[in-house]
């Protein structure tokens, strides 16, 4: 069973990674990249390595999309 | 004619992101990470020695703190240093409040996550040796405080809670309490940032005072990645 999950987790993110690479609108790319880390942060769950999906779920989802939104607010005009 | 041109770029680039896929893939079953029939001698020790020789349960921790103690100090220099050549090139200037409307659930939303933040911040980072995390983590927590009063409320408020120079002297003390626990290691007879081979008491492991010079070091990084991650983001968003 937990494989299962694992593969379709595996496949979602080649899905999203697809997407914020291929996609025209920058901030549909921005606002994928924090759905890439939750996935990721599962993935390592799975995987047993607590230390690293807490970095994950901090950096990724937090401060780096604010980072981005931030930056795309700033420079689009 | 045009369409089949754009469909056969579009083949060309995931064609290229696929080989790079493949590439990598082959490079890391090259290294001999993944089977295990090679001996790891290094990571042997740390896994079966770790916590005997460090008293850190955590062994992330105890290799970031005490066996790989000058990597951790580059990481520190680096972010010093990116945060001093933010907050020295952008210009002083008001800044733009970002506009937006919040309601009331917003505010009282806001009112209510940041104790529980700087509870899990502070968490994070003094059982930084004992349970998964670590003093980058809690510090990236701390920083998200003054980042969601920004974002909420602007600027102008952040930085009256949270002073610009409290900040930067929060950060110099991480900074400098860094490399003075360092020489801790000099002075009871051993190498720079020594802990492990130095004389201090070792304690329990498990318990919050152990593990020797790692739960302070832990502090001093989350107190100068809290206050340096502040300050970059303050700096920026008042750019214009």
């Amino acid at each position: 069973m937990i494989d299962i999950i694992f593969n379709l987790l595996m496949i979602f993110l080649i899905i999203t990674a697809f997407f914020i690479v291929f996609s025209k609108n920058i901030s549909h790319s921005v606002i994928t990249l924090p759905i890439f880390g939750a996935i990721l942060v599962v993935i390592f769950v799975i995987l047993q390595a607590p230390g690293v999906a807490l970095a994950e779920a901090v950096m990724t989802a937090g401060l780096t999309t604010v980072f981005f939104v931030i930056t795309i607010n700033k420079t689009k005009d | 004619m045009n369409r089949t041109n754009e469909i056969l770029k579009n083949l060309y680039k995931i064609g290229l992101v696929v080989m790079l896929a493949i590439f990598l893939l082959s490079i890391f079953y090259e290294m001999h990470n993944l089977d295990s029939d090679r001996k790891r001698y290094l990571s042997e020790h740390y896994i079966s020695e770790g916590v005997q020789e460090t008293g850190a349960i955590n062994l992330v921790a105890s290799v970031l703190y005490d066996y790989r103690g000058f990597d951790t100090l580059g990481e520190v220099t680096v972010i010093l240093t990116a945060a001093a050549i933010l907050s020295f090139l952008v210009p002083i200037r008001k800044a733009a409040i970002l506009s937006n409307t919040f309601t009331i659930i917003v505010d009282q939303t806001i009112k209510w996550m940041i104790p529980f933040l700087a509870v899990l911040g502070g968490y994070l980072i003094l059982f930084g040796h004992l349970s998964p995390g670590g003093s980058f983590v809690g510090g990236v927590v701390l920083a998200i405080i003054p980042i969601l009063l920004t974002i909420a409320y602007g600027v102008e408020i952040s930085e009256y809670k949270f002073k610009p120079s409290k900040k930067k002297l929060i950060e110099d003390i991480g900074a400098v309490g860094f490399i003075l626990l360092g020489f801790l290691g000099v002075l009871t007879g051993s190498n720079f940032l020594a802990s492990g081979q130095a004389n201090f008491g070792i304690g329990n492991a498990g318990e919050l005072i152990s593990a020797r010079l790692i739960p302070y070091l832990n502090v001093m990084i989350g107190i100068k990645v809290g206050a340096g991650l502040a300050i970059i983001f303050n700096s920026l968003i008042k750019e214009k």
